[in-house]
């Protein structure tokens, strides 16, 4: 669901630190009807131009705290992040995004689900990987977004 | 008498991009549809769920006073996943749900709508705290459950592997058990659905690799099991590219639940969920609408044949297979309630 509309359209950018691009963001909203205790939220499959970034290099943006990895996430049981609010993504990229527009696949990793299921212990063990469908809510798919990088960098 | 409702979760995409917001759908209700009942998704309706602040609670009961509004059901949700470092126990579930019931409470709500997969000890567990606040817990029954056991095979499985077909039986008798009045049952409309809808249909096609897989699905669910459709649609269209819940709501040929069931239950049903995806005209009647998939005719008639006494509120569902075209093919959701809600006045005899 929102299959068209997980990014914001004119979102991207990229992102400096201590005076150097490191990075680039966009602006999401959760693939569901409802928001999720921010502890569920997994990570995400992100390609842009076909390159792909790990969880590893993610980070999440979202209440008005400062971006946190997945595994600080992880830990945020009581946090909630509502059906409401944009949250923003972080990847880290040397250099950035090149100007112009980006081809970016998205498929949002949240483990809402609506009881005990059969692979609950494996995923307490091993979280799924966001892209092979497991644990990805109700937007199943891999969705793709053609995107221009905005002007101006984020400042983290 | 059989009232009219809506489940706020119809207006999904409408506060998703912020056209219509809490007080703006209550309002729709009312003035759109003449009518007040209200059901809530917790984690969407309430502001920094499950800890609102004591402004909302009190703006909440002003703006449902302004428009004679009735707060019948709260929708409420068991991720068993929150703590991260070990799957949530049956005592961890309770404690969640019996929040869950004293905030429903406080918003001033007669009832919570408990998952269908809630285990019933869970619930049990919580019979004192729903007594003691005066709010029922209605446990939901969704498709592909049914309402009573009968003939079917036990799936393997996708989705279907974990139904449980005694699941309404197992409640009745933790009611029976405890002589308690304050669990029942939230039937959904849903289980009276017997094939796909046009737009689900539409929306795995153009979704799927192989599309003619969708075609041979729709011809031959009928005449395999559940798993053999799933093994069968693998082997002959190999990289379909059909997600395995999508295969089974395209497998869907018959409703979960036979119309007739509900007699029985009809005493023990705290609120219904009018589940819908696309109501459109029926052909030859100005002004009426249906929807082609689901079978309200039959369960609405034993509904006031045997004297259904509460609220049916409206769940549209059929947004979200049409969000993959861009803006210009959204569907208007208050178009759609309000053309569910012709019927329902239509079907109740109202």
């Amino acid at each position: 669901m929102f299959d068209d509309f997980l990014i914001r359209k004119d979102s991207l950018k990229n992102v400096t630190h201590d005076g150097k691009t490191v990075g680039f963001c966009f602006g999401v909203r959760i693939a569901d009807y409802r928001g999720c205790f921010l502890s569920l939220h997994n990570g995400y499959y992100i390609s842009v131009d076909g390159v792909e970034y790990p969880r590893e290099v993610q980070r999440f943006g979202i209440n008005g705290k400062a971006p946190r990895t997945f595994e600080e996430i992880k830990k945020c049981c009581w946090e909630h992040w509502d059906f409401d609010d944009e949250g923003i993504v972080y990847v880290e990229k040397e250099g950035g995004l090149t100007p112009g527009v980006h081809r970016v696949g998205l498929q949002q990793s949240v483990l809402s689900q609506y009881g005990y299921m059969p692979w609950d212990e494996e995923w307490v063990k091993n979280p799924p990987v966001p892209g092979s469908g497991a644990g990805s809510g109700k937007t199943a798919n891999i969705c793709y977004y053609d995107l221009k990088l905005q002007e101006g960098e984020v400042e983290i | 008498m059989i009232k009219r409702g809506v489940s706020l979760y119809s207006y999904q995409q409408s506060q998703f991009f912020k056209k219509l917001d809490l007080k703006g759908q209550i309002r729709e209700v009312r003035e759109g549809l003449g009518t007040d009942g209200i059901e809530i998704i917790d984690e969407a309706a309430i502001p920094h769920y499950p800890f609102p602040s004591e402004e909302f609670i009190y703006d909440w009961h002003s703006y449902m006073a302004r428009y004679r509004m009735k707060a019948v059901t709260m929708d409420v949700y068991m991720d068993v996943h929150q703590f991260r470092d070990h799957v949530m126990t049956h005592e961890e579930a309770a404690e969640h749900l019996k929040q869950d019931i004293m905030l429903a409470h406080k918003l001033g709500f007669r009832n919570v709508r408990t998952l269908v997969l809630v285990p019933t000890d869970v619930i049990e567990m919580c019979i004192p705290t729903a007594e003691k606040y005066d709010v029922r817990i209605g446990k939901e029954i969704h498709a592909p459950w049914p309402i009573k056991p009968g003939g079917q095979i036990k799936a393997q499985k996708g989705m279907a592997a974990v139904v449980n077909f005694r699941m309404v039986d197992e409640l009745l008798e933790l009611k029976e058990r405890t002589h308690t009045d304050h669990i029942g049952l939230v039937p959904d409309f849903g289980i009276f659905q017997y094939r796909p809808s046009e737009v689900a249909i539409d929306y795995v096609k153009r979704h799927a690799k192989n599309p003619d897989a969708v075609d041979w699905i729709l011809e031959n669910a009928a005449n395999y099991s559940h798993d053999e459709i799933l093994t069968l649609v693998d082997e002959k269209f190999p990289g379909h590219g059909i997600p395995g819940s999508d295969v089974e709501r395209m497998a869907t040929h018959e409703s979960s639940a036979k119309p007739e069931d509900i007699i029985d239950i009809i005493p023990h049903i705290i609120s219904i969920h009018g589940k819908f995806y696309n109501m459109t005209e029926i052909p030859g009647q100005p002004g009426h609408y249906e929807d082609k998939c689901i079978d309200y005719e039959t369960p609405m008639k034993y509904l006031r044949q045997y004297g259904y006494d509460g609220y049916i509120d409206s769940e549209f569902e059929g947004q979200r297979d049409q969000q993959d075209r861009g803006v210009e093919h959204l569907v208007d959701e208050v178009e759609q309630v309000r053309r569910h809600h012709e019927m329902l006045r239509r079907l109740s005899g109202e």
